[in-house]
């Protein structure tokens, strides 16, 4: 499974994940308490000079997510424009696109075994009471090996219909589909018990 | 232990399925994605507690950064998104969808999906979706309403799908509904 | 079933795909009348590619597919009148929870009426001696059966060309003795794809596909021959340690 972090290799992946995830929070909150026009341009101006220091095959998917985001933005700015509140509009897409922007380079810039280690560390008090933490391991661990193998089920099921019918399949096929979850779930359990269980 | 743990895992799986496999129709035309449908579905098949530790396994994962997210989106971006809202309004409703399913045992199993679907997968989702979106756009709280209104028709049928979807899989495989086991 | 005296005819020219800069299918070229033909290769010989794109499923990336001369990736509607497939897992391949609805989906989409979908999935029941099947739970029921209950609705459809890929996957001997026992009476055109030599016995023509391009094209008996030699001759080495990418 292809996760979102950037194998462009930048200071901010030798940070300590923890690190980022704890200044990610404060910005995110300093961000949401400023309202000035000139301190958002001045954010979102940055965060767009720290995507592209790394060079255009980290920019490029960075920004093309932000992006993304355009539907909202065209909304804020029409809706603003026609109330008469510009400057309103401008913080508030600003403020939108520079959230998004600091939080997606934290996900760039972060691997997956990184952020697993954050919540392994996040849950040690749960493991003085007593709890299995390394059920959330596994949980993870099948999510990420199982997603795959439905998506290709899934998509067998949708050319069995398209081998039928010249129209998209319609809902009908999301009830063999979970079928085929439930049923990868008993193989599941049963391979977990084979290996010792949990 | 290790079937509730697969069974959770492979609902968050399922639910990752559902966003990236083709959009496909409501039968008008009408596309439209079937991941909140896997979310009411986490609801009524497995109940409250199991139904939103899939949904909350499943968010997890997005936080990491995996694109499991309808249209292959994911990161902590999404959580300051206008999304985010109905982001974190998803296990709850997945929670209330499960326990109406659980304690309202007098009628059937179809009609109580539907109706908890409707009520945790709708009205709750949209609480919190319609919050958040006020929060990360400025607006107030009829404002950001009027924004999603559009899409509550489409919802409405999922809920009910979601409905006639859990009383064929009872019929199907009644040991894997755990919300009436 | 209608007895159809003219057999179907199918036409690959040029037929290229590449999938991740991985060549799937390399410039099939092929023109084919006879009405039991099957496909060989070794698994990862691009067999089940073929499949895809034979039915149209698949759009090739250079090349045309023509069966009884319908463009089956461009125009899907008459494809689906012409073109059926069976897939490997029948578990990937059933949508409903009764035989009946099964049976019938394929008609509905083509537009036929209610009640007309009633006479012809009574009719496929009827030819397949399986009428006490129509309520039957499609969960409920074994592997050979659902296979059976995926032809069935195939064959509901009446099309000229019917493709199998691999459709005996996980069934014991009984039950691929009694489901090749169902394929033989089948009136349309066979085009049964394998990896087993031992299920093309006795088809007209056999094709040999490996890498993505048609090693051997010819009769059963000489093509199978040659296969298994290879294949034996490939058992006393170690390709299966490679890994791909």
């Amino acid at each position: 499974m292809i996760s979102l972090n950037s194998s462009v290799e930048t200071w901010a992946h030798r940070w300590p994940a923890g690190l980022k995830l704890g200044s990610l929070c404060f910005a995110t909150v300093i961000l949401f308490s400023q309202n000035s026009l000139v301190f958002h341009s001045a954010v979102f101006g940055a965060s767009i000079v720290l995507y592209h220091l790394p060079g255009k095959q980290f920019s490029k998917p960075g920004l093309q997510r932000l992006f993304t985001l355009w539907p909202f933005i065209a909304i804020i700015l029409v809706w603003h424009v026609l109330t008469g509140a510009k400057v309103e509009g401008l913080v508030v897409t600003l403020r939108l696109l520079s959230a998004v922007a600091i939080a997606n380079l934290v996900t760039m810039t972060t691997k997956l075994s990184e952020m697993i280690e954050v919540i392994r560390w996040i849950s040690t008090p749960l493991r003085r009471f007593g709890m299995n933490t390394r059920v959330l391991e596994i949980g993870i661990a099948l999510v990420v090996r199982f997603t795959p193998v439905l998506i290709d089920k899934g998509g067998q099921l949708t050319q069995s219909w398209s081998a039928r019918s010249h129209r998209k399949p319609s809902w009908k096929i999301v009830m063999p589909f979970t079928v085929l979850a439930i049923d990868d779930a008993e193989y599941v359990a049963d391979a977990i018990k084979a290996r010792g269980g949990l | 232990m290790e079937r509730n743990l697969a069974l959770i895992a492979l609902f968050a799986a399922l639910i990752a399925a559902l966003g990236l496999i083709p959009k496909f129709t409501l039968g008008f035309g009408v596309p439209i994605t079937a991941q909140s449908l896997g979310v009411m579905l986490c609801g009524t098949v497995l109940g409250s507690k199991r139904g939103a530790l899939a949904v909350l396994l499943f968010l997890l994962l997005v936080a990491l950064g995996l694109p499991l997210l309808a249209g292959g989106r994911g990161g902590l971006g999404l959580f300051v998104s206008p999304s985010a809202g109905f982001l974190i309004g998803f296990p709850i409703a997945a929670f209330v969808t499960g326990f109406i399913v659980e304690k309202w045992r007098a009628a059937p199993l179809g009609l109580v999906s539907g109706l908890g679907s409707v009520v945790g997968g709708v009205i709750v989702l949209y609480v919190f979706g319609i919050a958040g979106l006020a929060i990360v756009l400025g607006k107030s709280i009829p404002e950001a309403a009027l924004l999603v209104i559009a899409f509550l028709p489409a919802d409405f049928v999922k809920a009910i799908l979601a409905g006639v979807i859990t009383a064929a899989l009872a019929k199907a495989r009644p040991q894997s509904i755990l919300s009436r086991a | 079933m209608e007895f159809n005296e003219l057999a179907a005819t199918v036409e690959m020219t040029g037929v290229t795909l590449s999938r991740n800069e991985k060549p799937l299918l390399k410039d099939i070229k092929l023109s084919a009348r006879e009405k039991r033909i099957g496909i060989v290769g070794r698994n990862g010989s691009g067999k089940t590619t073929f499949a895809r794109v034979l039915s149209g499923l698949v759009a090739p990336d250079q090349g045309e597919v023509r069966i009884c001369g319908i463009d089956v990736v461009k125009d899907r509607k008459a494809a689906l009148r012409s073109v059926g497939i069976l897939f490997q897992n029948p578990d990937h391949q059933i949508i409903f929870p009764t035989v009946e609805e099964e049976l019938g989906f394929g008609l509905i989409q083509m537009g036929c009426s209610k009640l007309e979908t009633e006479h012809q999935v009574h009719g496929v029941l009827k030819a397949f001696d399986k009428r006490h099947w129509a309520k039957a739970q499609t969960h409920q029921i074994s592997q050979g059966q659902k296979q059976l209950v995926c032809l069935m609705a195939i064959i509901a459809m009446k099309p000229q060309v019917v493709i199998l890929d691999e459709p005996f996957s996980g069934l014991d001997i009984p039950t691929r003795l009694q489901l090749t026992y169902y394929f033989d009476r089948i009136d349309a055109t066979l085009i049964h794809i394998s990896h087993n030599p031992e299920s093309l016995q006795g088809y007209e023509r056999v094709i040999w596909l490996d890498n993505g391009q048609i090693r051997e094209d010819g009769s059963a008996a000489s093509t199978l021959s040659n296969f298994t030699k290879h294949m034996n001759a490939l058992g006393t080495q170690d390709d299966i340690s490679e890994l791909i990418g």
